[in-house]
């Protein structure tokens, strides 16, 4: 079976039991089942080729630009593993079935633990590193779903939060290292990794590589300093600690450093580092282990120091010391997987885990009993079972290695197994053993078979590998050992070498050391307790909250909403970094002859340097602010006028009346006056970001009038071709409905979508909510005129009202060949009709407006559009204009452009626009209470109730 | 001219950054009116400065100012009117919606936890 | 060859907004029928163009059939294209949620702005000149205005005028950047900029500085890059929840204009400029990714949350854009499209969420909602995928940074982008288990069950979307690596102008 298929079996396996959540827990289990042993399945085909020195390769390519490919390999190593992941996973599932209660979510949990296992399984088939860290951070992720599967616990939530946390930092630091090391053997895969041994113990990068890599699997493999999150990810149901935390993913790290073994052991660094780290662990790790009363806590640091064990045992560097790991890999994943199960099963009957509680369950539960006892004296190290025979190769390792002293590895060593027996005993004894209790929480009794079944099967392995230790684990060992070291290795392991060899009196010590230990626990417990220890969660908490509450007020603080904060930083930010960019490179001033200075303009300056300074000095009156901002507009307009420009001065003039009319009505619902409410200071901090601003602005300006285009300016071509291509003599326009006429398109359309939103946001007001109340108790702070429709004002605006009407569709007309053009014309028009509302209010006004907004708005886009898409039909592009001569007398020969029927579209849209804003301002004010009579005037001759 | 047309731009710029710093809608909407005179005049100036040459094609025209950067500012005026006339409604919705024309939020709802 | 097509991403939304202006403004159904159809019309254009823009060289478009430089041109290469296609699929997956949620309900004139969102969006990334880029900003930013403030509301209204002061600020930046371009150079033409600026005389090269540098600002502060990306947060966080997963592009609009800008006009080898933007880009990059990811951390709402996400994602992606060489844009590109879609996936589940609870505060926990396990599954995956967890494209693309950005810079910018990776997984996961864990903990039955399956399919669909960017990585970054070779050998573009004349 090839090996990507059996990687994507679990995932296969993972997809039904949630999508049948309420099928019920055999269906979701038997189909978890059957997938996991289709894999095993695999697998096994697989083993014999493996186990003649093969190593099977299955490669696609996933990610070729990056190196990322899906290869897998099974060699030795991922023999052992895979078939830990699924053995025992087969065996979890059969016991979770009978764990779990009704009232859990099984199909969750299984697809959890099968999304885990694919994730687990890919580990250890994957041939490509950076394939291997796609599933090693999916590890953490389906294990953090797995403690806090339930979610109700807050112990649960947090574990399963710090196992992500820490795990999820060591992958990173791994992504690092890979990265790093597959920069220095050229390649990501592993194939050509493992043969690049002295590239990569020679580069500069190996150190950094190495410690990232580390980090990686030291988080996983909970080894100190980062041991601290495994005994709290023990919340998590019991079949998850036995199968996540016991025997696979813990083992994940162990698995790096096997796979990286060949590459990266032998250096001094890898050794200190490696055998410090697993030396301290073990020892430190087996003497909690002591003092825990949680049987799971035991076990928990029990497995933590037994993972400390093989990594030593991988830190040394040493064929025969891999060889050794390899074989504790197996036995403790046999013997420690049981003992979860049975605390599980403790826990399951007894309703209680604590150690102080328990006792005398010998009588009331022998099946439990006789397991655990096989189980807890293979974890002790006792023969004739398999914890026996590695810790002796373990012990016999140590003491001829080298380190500090001569003595000092053997002798720390012997002290861990010390422990180790000591917290066994205390296991064993104080749960089974001595006089049966009558205050358990709930009496309990053996299980049935779904869930002893399962650790019994494991303790049968516990024995058998002891008793005949190569006929049965032998060849996986030597399979894995030539793996991991990459040379034939042949595992000659027995019970009994004769009473020569150190080892065998080191662990006699520590059998009756760790029988001392346990004799003394009362005593040693009360030391425990009084020597003050640093308790990991609350150091982890004390790390991850203030950074939150730090997080939370930072940002807070950044991001108050205050927006002239934000503003000043931005303006400040745009002027300095245009300095430095100024600043940084070549300018030549310029040569231009500067145009000379006359009277009129001289004075128009001086006009708007009051009128600008008039409205920042007097903008807390907001009429007059705005009064005053007319008339800079007007000089501006002006200004335009006297520049040569017409068609600037026309539309600005038109668009400040508009501008202005719409300021003053909205400013008829605003606060009339801006109150003093920014201290000096910020006064005078804003006004120097203001004036340096000026100074950009104005100096840069000044810098690019005073020199010539580096290259001819592309209006020239405007210019030459306006009358001959674009059949009009006003260039200006000419550009706007043809040269230029798509950008048009698209400036009439954003003032069709402006009046949209106004529409859209005045409903939005209008429709009930604090606004709305607002405006209808609404009081007018200014006292309202004596008559709100002058008469002589109707009158002069019915009279000029043609008029307007008259310029505007003049202006629209002679626009392509004099200064005008659809959109002055619009606003002209729309002047006309506002002052029509001005003079008579807005009922009177749109009681006569025939035709909607809406309406001019959609219409005139959709005309320019046609216009534009009517050159499809010539075959010409979007926008291609035609034009032709027309005489028909009297009238003088005239030309007519199929941009002037763009023209229409622009001037019906801008019409549209301006009219349903100023209309929306005025539902506003109805709504306001503003009674708009239908009368045009106050006083209406022959009608008395007019009043 | 150059000059004043120049420091004109200054001066308006100035006049806008100043008031769109200021803490209520009405003076950054003016601020912003401001903005939008500076840098059409700004824009307009970029085609250099002409005096009596409309872009109006004569027999008799000695020449012609830059008609493209006039017509760049006729769209630009455009625009920035009909982006004037959404924030006002915009600001005047939000005064009557919350009975206060500040226009920085620092009472976000994410605050009054 | 010359087609049409190239102008219906703008023209289409246009005319059929229009017609929905006209004649079926009353109508909400019509309305949904026809914005659905044209977005399913825009799908089949934008594959027809990207399909042809990948066997194609660039191709342009002269409207009013006037020459280059002298009229506006549409220019369509591998880039717009592709940003054009991902604008139409995840405009259409918006509408799908808005529609089943009723959002369009909620106001008036939603599909009409959709419309016009639409058309000024693919404007802008079809466009090839300066000005007309302005022209469609202002298009897509005054849509967005309205849709921001859709539906109104008092914190909205206010959010909706600081979001539009900010961007008016914008505007008037991008003109005074654009008038000086075309001070110093006479054009406005992008093609013929590029060929301009590269041949600027020294003396220029100061004033061709300054503009250039305004320019990139003004796409910085679309980009949300630090420190003008204060307007982001309030305005995504309370924007409808549709609308901000459509804002999920708007940010890279700023990517995108300084991607071209920066290899089509401004390209290293220019030496007015040389590597000035590179050396701005990358320590705001770094900072903004920081910057977020402490937001991700300290949001006290989901919409903040994701809003922060969105603008860590935007300095990873600058980031990757700052090195300005073929390996790192591809990377970026493939980068820009995950977080686009990722974000408006996580946008969208965060408004599943509020909308069945009183609130999305993060201080405090309320009872299971309905669906929770399904929404919890959402947010799941699109945490996983914005947070750069496997086996979602965010690892991918993070791998694909990380790997192209060797060099001097290496330790510092893998540091930064893996401890901010941290930060992030973190945040979500104390969010997440506060949103969907420790409700279970107090007691209470499901609010109303709602049942609206448009909504679910629309997130679906996305997080769909990122699935097969990871088992599609290889062809999709097989076509990006071509993007990026075209976009460093911009001869192909310039030429497909065919300038003429002044130069």
């Amino acid at each position: 079976m090839s090996l990507a298929l059996i990687a994507a079996l679990p995932f296969l396996g993972a997809l039904l039991p949630g999508l049948m959540i309420r099928s019920g827990r055999n269906a979701a289990s038997g189909f978890a089942a059957f997938f996991n042993f289709l894999a095993l399945l695999g697998i096994a085909l697989n083993t014999p080729a493996v186990l003649r020195g093969e190593v099977i390769l299955a490669q696609f390519n996933w990610l070729p630009s990056l190196g990322l490919n899906a290869n897998f390999r099974l060699d030795g190593l991922g023999l052992l593993f895979a078939g830990l992941i699924l053995g025992i996973g087969l065996l979890i599932n059969f016991y979770a079935r009978a764990y779990l209660s009704k009232s859990d979510p099984v199909g969750q949990f299984y697809t959890y633990l099968m999304l885990f296992q694919g994730a687990m399984l890919g580990i250890v088939l994957s041939d490509n590193i950076l394939l291997l860290l796609v599933f090693w951070e999916m590890t953490s992720l389906s294990s953090f779903l797995l403690i806090g599967y339930w979610k109700h616990l807050p112990e649960g939530r947090q574990g399963a939060r710090m196992a992500l946390t820490v795990t999820g930092a060591g992958g990173l630091a791994m992504i690092g290292g890979m990265l790093i090391l597959g920069n220095i053997a050229g390649s990501y895969d592993l194939s050509v990794i493992l043969t690049q041994k002295a590239a990569i113990q020679a580069s500069d990068w190996y150190l950094p590589a190495l410690i990232l890599i580390l980090i990686g699997a030291f988080t996983k493999s909970a080894q100190f300093p980062f041991h601290f999150w495994l005994p709290h990810a023990m919340s998590a149901p019991t079949p998850v600690s036995a199968y996540l935390h016991s025997a696979t993913m813990v083992k994940a790290g162990l698995f790096l450093m096997a796979r990286m073994w060949p590459v990266l052991a032998g250096t001094p660094e890898w050794f200190w580092i490696v055998a410090t780290t697993g030396l301290v662990t073990m020892i430190m790790a087996a003497k909690i282990a002591l003092f825990k009363d949680d049987l799971k806590a035991l076990l928990a640091f029990s497995t933590i120091s037994h993972l400390g064990l093989i990594t030593m045992l991988l830190g040394y560097g040493t064929k025969a010391a891999a060889m050794a790991a390899v074989f504790h890999i197996i036995n403790h994943a046999t013997f420690k997987a049981a003992l979860f199960m049975t605390a599980g099963i403790v826990d399951h009957e007894a309703h209680t885990r604590d150690i102080t509680r328990l006792g005398g369950l010998r009588k009331l539960m022998p099946i439990t009993f006789g397991i655990t006892t096989i189980a807890t004296l293979s974890m002790a190290g006792l023969p004739p079972f398999n914890g026996f025979l590695s810790k002796e190769m373990m012990l016999e390792e140590a003491s001829h290695t080298l380190w500090l002293a001569p003595w000092a590895m053997g002798a720390l060593a012997t002290i861990g197994a010390l422990f180790s027996v000591a917290y066994s005993f205390r296991f064993l004894g104080h749960t089974f053993l001595g006089p049966v209790r009558d205050d358990y929480p709930h009496t309990p009794h053996d299980p049935g078979f779904g869930l002893w079944g399962a650790p019994a099967l494991l303790t049968v392995l516990v024995v058998v590998i002891g008793a005949a230790p190569m006929t049965s684990a032998a060849w996986l060992v030597d399979a894995a050992t030539t793996a991991v070291t990459g040379e034939p290795a042949h595992a000659y392991i027995k019970l009994w070498h004769g009473l020569e060899p150190l080892a065998l009196w080191m662990s006699v010590f520590a059998v009756g050391g760790g029988l001392v230990l346990f004799g003394l626990h009362q005593p040693l417990l009360a030391l425990w307790d009084r020597t003050p220890r640093p308790e990991a969660k609350r150091i982890f908490d004390g790390i991850i909250e203030p950074f939150a509450a730090l997080s939370r007020g930072l940002t807070g603080a950044l991001h108050d909403g205050a927006l002239t904060r934000y503003l000043a930083i931005g303006v400040v930010a745009i002027v300095a970094l245009g300095a430095y960019a100024f600043d940084s490179g070549t300018h030549l001033p310029g040569t231009r002859a500067p145009t000379p200075i006359e009277i009129v303009p001289a004075f128009g300056w001086i006009l708007l340097l009051c009128a600008t300074l008039g409205v920042v000095v007097a903008h807390h009156n907001r009429f007059v602010s705005l009064v005053m901002l007319g008339v800079v507009g007007l000089i501006v307009s002006v200004g335009f006028a006297y520049l040569s420009a017409p068609d600037l001065a026309l539309t600005q003039i038109s668009v400040e009346v508009v501008t202005i009319v719409l300021l003053l009505l909205a400013l008829n619902f605003l606060p009339k006056a801006t109150p003093r409410e920014s201290s000096t200071p910020r006064r005078l901090r804003d006004g120097a970001i203001a004036g340096i601003t000026g100074l950009g602005a104005g100096g840069l300006i000044y810098a690019l009038m005073m020199r010539d285009f580096a290259f001819p300016s592309i209006a020239g071509f405007h210019l030459a071709n306006a009358k001959t291509g674009g059949g009009g003599t006003n260039v200006v326009n000419v550009i706007l409905v043809d040269f230029r006429g798509y950008d048009t398109f698209g400036e009439i359309v954003v003032l069709g979508i402006a009046a949209l939103v106004i529409f859209a946001l005045t409903e939005a007001i209008l429709r009930g909510g604090p606004a709305n109340d607002r405006l209808l108790n609404w009081t007018p702070r200014a006292p309202q005129a004596g008559d709100r429709h002058p008469v002589m004002m109707v009158v002069a605006t019915r009279m000029i009202f043609p008029i307007f009407v008259m310029v505007g569709i003049f202006i629209f007309l002679r626009g392509h060949n004099l200064p005008g053009g659809g959109f002055i014309a619009g606003l002209i028009v729309a002047i006309a009709l506002v002052l029509q509302y001005m003079a008579s209010g807005f009922a009177w006004a749109a009681a006569r407006q025939k035709l909607e907004y809406h309406t001019m708005i959609g219409f005139g886009v959709l005309i320019a559009s046609a216009t534009g898409a009517g050159s499809w039909l010539a075959g010409r592009p979007f926008m291609t204009t035609n034009y032709t001569y027309i005489h028909l007398p009297p009238l003088e020969e005239f030309e007519v452009a199929t941009a002037a029927l763009f023209d229409l579209g622009v001037f019906l849209t801008v019409l549209g626009a301006v009219l349903l804003a100023l209309s929306s301002i005025s539902r506003i004010a109805t709504r306001a209470g503003e009674q708009g009579s239908a009368e045009p005037l106050d006083l209406v001759p022959g009608k008395e109730e007019a009043r | 001219m150059e000059l004043l047309v120049a420091s004109a731009v200054g001066m308006m710029t100035a006049a806008g950054v100043y008031l769109i710093l200021r803490q209520r809608t009405f003076p950054v909407i003016v601020g912003l009116a401001f903005l939008s005179y500076a840098v059409n005049v700004f824009i307009f100036a970029s085609g250099r400065l002409t005096v009596d040459l409309p872009p109006i094609l004569t027999k008799t025209a000695l020449g012609y100012a830059d008609p493209l950067t006039q017509a760049l500012v006729l769209t630009a005026i455009v625009i920035s009117f009909g982006m004037t006339a959404v924030i006002v409604m915009m600001s005047l919705g939000a005064y009557l919606e919350s009975g206060d024309d500040r226009i920085d939020m620092t009472d976000t709802p994410e605050d009054d936890t | 060859m010359m087609s049409h097509w190239i102008i219906a991403p703008v023209v289409l939304p246009a005319v059929v907004g229009a017609l929905i202006v006209l004649i079926m403004r009353h109508d909400l159904v019509l309305q949904r029928v026809f914005a659905m159809a044209t977005g399913a019309l825009m799908a089949a254009v934008a594959g027809g163009l990207l399909w042809s823009a990948s066997v194609h060289p660039a191709e342009a478009y002269h409207l009013g059939n006037w020459p280059a430089p002298f009229g506006i041109v549409l220019v369509l290469d591998r880039l717009s294209a592709m940003m054009v296609a991902l604008t139409v699929a995840l405009w259409l997956a918006v509408q799908l949620y808005a529609i089943g949620s009723g959002w369009d309900t909620r106001g008036r004139h939603f599909h009409a702005l959709m419309l016009f969102q639409l058309m000024g969006l693919c404007g802008a990334f079809l466009t090839g000149d300066a000005f007309n880029l302005f022209v469609f900003f202002e298009v897509l930013l005054i849509a967005s205005y309205g849709l921001m403030i859709h539906d109104g509301g008092r914190d909205r209204l206010r959010a909706g005028v600081q979001y539009i002061a900010f961007n008016l600020v914008g505007s008037t930046l991008f003109l005074f950047a654009l008038a000086t371009i075309y001070a110093v150079t006479g054009t406005l033409n992008m093609a013929d900029l590029a060929v301009k600026v590269a041949i600027l005389p020294a003396g220029d090269a100061a004033l061709i500085r300054v503009a250039g540098v305004l320019l990139v600002l003004v796409f910085a502060i679309k980009g949300a890059l630090v420190p003008l990306h204060f307007w982001l947060p309030a305005t995504y966080s309370l924007a409808p929840g549709p609308v901000a997963a459509l804002f999920a592009v708007m940010t890279k609009v700023g990517a995108y204009a300084i991607i071209r800008t920066c290899t089509l006009i401004f390209p290293p080898s220019t030496p007015a400029t040389g590597m000035l933007f590179a050396e701005l880009l990358l320590p705001a990059a770094l900072i903004t990714l920081t910057v977020g990811a402490i937001g991700v951390m300290g949001a006290k709402t989901l919409s903040r949350l994701v809003a922060f996400a969105v603008i860590a994602s935007m300095g990873t992606l600058f980031i990757a854009i700052s090195r300005f060489d073929p390996q790192s844009t591809a990377a970026a590109l493939y980068y820009l499209v995950h977080s686009t879609l990722v974000g408006a996936a996580l946008f969208l589940t965060a408004d599943l969420v509020s909308d069945r609870r009183a609130h999305d505060r993060l201080t405090d926990s309320l009872p299971p909602i309905a669906r929770s396990g399904l929404i919890a599954t959402l947010f799941f995956g699109g945490a996983v995928a914005i947070a750069g967890m496997p086996p979602l494209s965010g690892f991918l693309g993070k791998l694909l940074i990380l790997d192209a950005t060797r060099g001097a810079m290496l330790p510092l910018i893998w540091t930064v982008v893996l401890v901010t990776s941290l930060i992030t997984i973190v945040g979500f996961s104390r969010a997440g288990s506060v949103l969907f864990w420790k409700a279970h903990a107090s007691a209470g039955e499901p609010a109303d069950t709602k049942d609206e399956p448009l909504t679910f399919a629309a997130v679906i669909l996305l997080l769909a979307a990122l699935a097969a960017m990871t088992v599609a990585a290889g062809p999709i970054m097989a076509y990006l690596g071509d993007t990026a070779a075209q976009l460093y050998d911009p001869a192909g573009y310039i030429a497909a102008t065919a300038l003429q004349g002044a130069n």
